[in-house]
């Protein structure tokens, strides 16, 4: 005999005493908060939202001389479009996650569920990769507007030997791709663990298909 | 939210709730989480209920959020997984004075399938509960070939672990 039909046999005796519940119970787990990745995922996501938000807010009303910088920064239409478009991105960023998590069922098959939870992760991956990038792109930008605006700092350059330009260059580039490793590993950390289950479910599911 | 929505939900889910609990005893290997995992597919199946239309059975539509659920929304805790795995010792004990009776050789078996992976369990789970294949494909989104070809890799995984 199959040893599946054997656990069959067993399985459907309803012999088993599992603990019944009773209505009160279940009224009381019903009330209870969910624990599932998912609300986690959007927890990530809102906190994304808030940190990115306040990133670019909260320096220009904590610093004076930072205020007077951007302010003065402002005056460059160049500037004025990157943050135009930052916000738009951002817009963007809620639309999307609001629309990808909607679209989470728990009710759709598994493989289609363990898609819509990933496409959610994407989006939120994608605004990181956005802001990261931002950070990447703004430390040389406003190095350069400092080198146009700022007399000083213009004399400096100038008078700066190639060696000294390299050493300047280096120091950019290092701190820069610093900043980012550390961001990128911890990103690594934080999805590695809370989707490592959801990504070998996946894996195994698709593995079927090939 | 709606009273008589909840009403109706926690009545038919008190009838039902033993495919709750098969569903935590393929998936769970202690009480703790046993009654963990219930919780957590009680709050998920009642979150998807309003959307449930009777078009289904409300058995077979606690299957796939149930399984769903235990697969994939499910978070486990450290404080679940460093929970003493009991049935793992009993195993163990159980083992030694090993005799070929029928109720042995089902409690290997259960031992068999909880060392199964997550995907393999949600396999013999439907296929204890006597879905065909065409339900076990739409559960899971596989199709129906591959949903076979599984099953009978599970069938000879399970051969492999009860006789090494």
């Amino acid at each position: 005999m199959d040893e599946l039909d054997l656990l069959k046999k067993d399985w459907n005796k309803d012999s088993t005493d599992y603990k019944s519940y009773s209505d009160t119970d279940l009224y009381k787990m019903v009330h209870k908060k969910s624990s599932s990745i998912v609300k986690t995922l959007l927890y990530i996501g809102i906190g994304e939202l808030v940190f990115w938000l306040l990133a670019g807010i909260l320096p220009y009303y904590l610093s004076t001389t930072f205020k007077e910088k951007l302010d003065t920064s402002y005056e460059n239409p160049l500037f004025v479009a990157l943050n135009i478009f930052s916000y738009f991105v951002i817009l963007l960023f809620i639309y999307f996650l609001y629309k990808s998590y909607k679209s989470i069922s728990s009710t759709d098959s598994a493989k289609k569920l363990m898609e819509s939870i990933l496409q959610t992760r994407k989006v939120i991956k994608y605004y990181v990769v956005f802001n990261l990038s931002l950070i990447f792109i703004s430390i040389p930008l406003s190095l350069y507007f400092e080198y146009l605006e700022n007399p000083e700092f213009h004399e400096q350059i100038l008078e700066a030997s190639t060696s000294q330009m390299f050493v300047i260059y280096l120091v950019v580039v290092i701190v820069a791709a610093l900043i980012l490793l550390i961001l990128w590993f911890f990103y690594r950390v934080i999805y590695g663990i809370l989707l490592k289950r959801l990504n070998k479910n996946y894996d195994e599911l698709k593995k079927l298909e090939l | 939210m709606n009273k008589e929505l909840e009403h109706s939900f926690v009545e038919q889910l008190q009838t039902h709730q033993n495919i709750v609990h098969k569903v935590c005893r393929l998936y769970t290997n202690n009480a703790d989480a046993h009654n963990d995992l219930f919780q957590e597919i009680t709050i998920q199946l009642w979150r998807a209920y309003p959307k449930f239309r009777g078009d289904s059975k409300f058995s077979t539509w606690m299957y796939r959020v149930g399984l769903n659920t235990a697969i994939t929304l499910y978070r486990k805790s450290k404080r679940r997984i460093s929970t003493q795995q009991f049935d793992a010792v009993e195993f163990k004990i159980k083992a030694e004075e090993y005799d070929d009776t029928e109720e042995q050789q089902l409690k290997l078996l259960y031992k068999a399938v909880h060392q199964l992976n997550d995907i393999e369990k949600a396999l013999v789970f439907l296929y204890l509960e006597d879905k065909d294949y065409r339900e076990i494909s739409a559960t899971l989104g596989i199709s129906e070939v591959n949903a076979r070809v599984k099953m009978n890799r599970v069938k000879k995984k399970l051969k492999t672990i009860l006789n090494p």
